[in-house]
């Protein structure tokens, strides 16, 4: 028996001391930080202040904040972004929650960490428009202090505690008849969970659900299995912030039924997914359904508890 | 180091052995008694004089499963499979009275406790959800709603612990989304931070804290076989503290540093013989006594089956879908992308494969696998059916599956069968069992129901156009023909398209309990 080389040691056991946001019923307490970012009180607030600080952008009119508003579920109502001088980006601006709990950033997960995505706004030509030198001339702040504060305050941007969570935690009350239909429809003959499971309710995984033309995770992979692939989003607080899909285009959750309903067509679009295939829901089912929809909605919070 | 650690290894001592023996508890850490389930009952058995002490009695449907004793072994936290059909924590004093139900969540379907906070107010718990999601949480010991620390996906941990200062759990996972290894990993109960401790090739699994705290021991496989190692628990380099100990499974540490563990020997392997009785032989080549389900491809050149493989010796997930030629000393392994893998058959044409089980996001249903890309595809499936999955085939091109009571084909139309199983399709004809003693057989688009020869049948036939009926022991004929056929077996014959050949299932397990003194 030769000694253990193939065994590797990664880590040692490190810990500090974070301060941690209170968790909502049906996320993990366990919370993703990278040893290299912890949370701190400080910086969650100064994150929070350059989140709606608008001297982020090019023309002083646009902040994190615009395009992902509280009260939309930290999306957008409209089905683009718009940012600077009124330029149009060619995506929807994602929701925002549970975030800390990520694998990948951006609807086509370019992204490795929050650190690298919060910077990708500001620097979009059609978001935010400035170099990270010229936030950081703005702001005073260096560029790793930036981008470090801006995750941290992402990080604690948590949705939780619906009717969904209090029904998996034992409350068979949580849920109405309607929506237990919708729920039952959603893991069985509609097949939703395929890709939207967990706590989150995603996989963190790419699909093609046969909208639009846009490349999506191809642009990233250059595999053609993953042209029009996009992050599964979380479901959570959906029905807060239509319209929905990546590029805005189903303006209510029937649409989007009615889309997965129909299946999409493998024969025009080679890399549609595989789980992607005609529903036959009936008109019951589908109202059911998005009774279901509508039960993910609980509270949302950010930023520390005082 | 490697040598001097073994030098001060005292040699295993066997514990107990028996027909009795399973593997679902724990020693107390005063070494007095170790918890198991006999029977169904949850039961205490005293590690020096083997008396046994019951201490909740299973009845109808209900048993008990894995188990754990209190540090003071005053209490045992146990999984019990309810009259509702999934799994509550319930909790025991081991100085007798009537148990408590300590969390019972229809969503969650499976528990397993695994070990006990130091100050005994929480039992640290594995969770398995509906939505195959496996959570670890502590459960509170004076009842309440569990806090979930983390949420994994359908590779539930294989065992989990915590330091004996309560601060720190360690359990095992795949090491990432697309590596079907398992890693060690460290994980803070105040859910600040967690950290990969073991990695790299092969299987790193069943970690348990020893008593001081100051290292983790867990079983790996580099390459010669399953044997237990050691590690820091602040890292450093793992030493292998006892080579090749079978197919072994961690039970606890005593706090004298008595290590007990499970060994698992037999097991069921796949055999061919002749239908006439004679030349029994041994079908597979590798992983003797961990085959099952075997099935003739309709040319006769593949014997498909099922095959547990690697380290990790048990859990559904282990299983492969093996070929094996007719001629000659090849074989394959079908890497089927499913969690749960129950059984196999051919598609009549011989190019796909039907195979009943559940994929990873725990669709329970009848998948089709091709021989030889892997590539799966879900033909049916349906909440009902649990992990299992559905039998099905086809029969005149069409796709049929057994649900409940009825037989249904894909396109909707269905054929009443009691407690519908043992779906048997030859391409053209299909016969199943329905109840204990009629079969219904579909030929030329018609149903009838006919009287089963062998009361009690639990497998059916096609040799050729005739069909056969068993029991797993008998095999006879619709006219009541007897067929020689070994009758110490598992209930499922596949018969070769010769006619003239079957292969089936035998064999059983056995359990032991091992203890190994660890070195200081």
């Amino acid at each position: 028996m030769s000694a253990p080389a193939k065994l590797i040691v990664l880590a040692a056991l490190t810990l500090t001391a974070a301060d941690r946001p209170a968790i909502p019923l049906g996320l993990d307490a366990f919370l993703p930080v990278p040893a290299a970012n912890p949370l701190t009180r400080e910086k969650v607030a100064l994150g929070r202040r350059l989140f709606h600080d608008t001297r982020l952008s090019r023309d002083q009119t646009v902040s994190c904040a615009t395009c992902h508003q509280a009260r939309y579920a930290f999306a957008d109502p409209r089905p683009l972004a718009i940012g600077v001088h009124g330029r149009k980006a060619g995506r929807r601006s994602p929701r925002i929650l549970n975030r800390v709990y990520g694998k990948s950033f951006f609807w086509d997960g370019r992204a490795a960490t929050l650190e690298e995505q919060v910077a990708g706004p500001i620097q979009n030509p059609v978001e935010m428009d400035l170099t990270l030198a010229e936030a950081t001339a703005r702001t005073g702040l260096s560029e790793l202090d930036l981008k470090n504060a801006l995750a941290s305050y992402v990080r604690t941007i948590l949705a939780g505690d619906s009717p969904y969570d209090r029904f998996l935690a034992g409350d068979r009350a949580a849920l109405t008849a309607e929506a237990q239909l919708g729920l039952n429809l959603f893991r069985g003959k509609a097949g939703c969970t395929a890709c939207h499971l967990g706590p989150n309710l995603t996989d963190e995984r790419f699909h093609n659900t046969g909208i639009g033309a846009d490349p999506g995770r191809f642009r990233v992979t250059a595999n053609p299995r993953d042209r029009g692939a996009f992050k599964t989003p979380t479901l959570r607080e959906v029905a807060k912030a239509p319209p929905y899909m990546h590029d805005g285009s189903l303006l209510t959750l029937d649409d989007v039924v009615e889309h997965y309903d129909k299946g999409g067509d493998s024969e025009t679009n080679a890399s549609l997914d595989p789980e992607m295939r005609a529903l036959r829901l009936t008109t019951v089912e589908k109202k059911a359904l998005v009774a279901f929809l509508e039960s993910l909605s609980g509270t949302i919070q950010e930023g520390l508890a005082p | 180091m490697l040598l001097l650690a073994l030098a001060l290894l005292t040699e295993p001592r066997l514990v107990w052995r028996g027909a009795n023996v399973t593997l679902l508890g724990a020693p107390s850490k005063d070494g007095a008694w170790l918890s198991y389930i006999d029977s169904g009952d949850l039961a205490l058995r005293n590690l020096r004089d083997g008396r046994t002490v019951r201490l909740a009695r299973s009845a109808n449907k209900e048993f008990g499963y894995f188990s754990v004793l209190s540090r003071d072994s005053k209490s045992i936290a146990y999984a019990w499979f309810n009259d509702k059909g999934f799994y509550d924590l319930r909790l025991a004093s081991t100085a007798g009275g009537e148990p408590r139900l300590l969390y019972r969540n229809e969503e969650t379907g499976f528990v397993q406790p695994c070990a006990w906070t130091p100050d005994g107010k929480h039992i640290l718990t594995l969770l398995f959800r509906k939505d195959n999601i496996s959570q670890i949480a502590l459960v509170p010991a004076a009842g309440g709603p569990p806090v979930v620390l983390r949420s994994l996906n359908w590779v539930y941990p294989k065992r989990m612990d915590l330091s004996p200062d309560g601060r720190f759990i360690v359990y095992d996972s795949f090491a990432s989304d697309d590596n079907g290894d398992r890693a060690i990993y460290l994980l803070a109960v105040d859910g600040s931070s967690e950290r990969k401790l073991v990695a790299g090739p092969g299987n790193h699994l069943f970690p348990l804290w020893t008593p001081d705290g100051k290292s983790i021991l867990f079983a790996s496989d580099p390459g010669d076989g399953m044997g237990l190692w050691q590690i820091g628990a602040s890292g450093g380099t793992p030493r292998l503290i006892a080579p090749r100990l079978g197919r072994f499974v961690p039970l606890g540490i005593t706090a004298a540093g008595d290590y007990y563990y499970g060994l698992r020997g037999g097991g069921t392997d796949v055999y061919v013989a002749d239908l006439a009785g004679t030349a029994r032989r041994t079908a597979t080549l590798k992983f003797p006594d961990r085959n099952r389900a075997p099935a003739w491809s309709p040319n006769g050149e593949w014997l498909a089956y099922l095959s547990r493989r690697g380290t990790e010796n048990f859990g559904q997930e282990s299983r492969v879908i093996v070929l094996r030629a007719s001629r000659g000393e090849e074989e394959r392994e079908v890497a089927a992308r499913l969690a749960h893998l129950e059984a196999v058959w051919w598609a009549p044409d011989g190019k796909s494969l039907l195979v009943r089980g559940s994929d990873r996001q725990g669709r329970g249903g009848l998948y089709r696998v091709d021989p030889e890309t892997a590539e799966t595809k879900l033909l049916h499936w349906d909440e009902s059916a649990g992990f299992r999955g559905l039998e099905g085939a086809y029969v005149g091109g069409k796709l049929l599956y057994a649900l409940g009571d009825e037989i249904r084909f894909k396109e909707g139309a269905s054929h009443p069968c009691p407690q519908a199983r043992a779906l048997t399709s030859n391409g053209a004809n299909l016969a199943a069992l329905c109840g204990s003693k009629s079969i219904a057989v579909h030929r030329e688009g018609a149903w009838s129901t006919i009287e089963s020869p062998i009361p009690g049948a639990q497998e059916l036939a096609w040799i050729g156009d005739r069909l056969a009926v068993g029991d797993g022991q008998q095999l006879r004929l619709l006219d009541g023909t007897k067929l020689p056929i070994p009758s110490e077996r598992v209930p499922g014959v596949s018969v070769h398209p010769n006619g003239k050949t079957i292969a089936y299932t035998a064999g059983s397990a056995q359990s032991e309990v091992w203890c190994l003194r660890l070195p200081n």
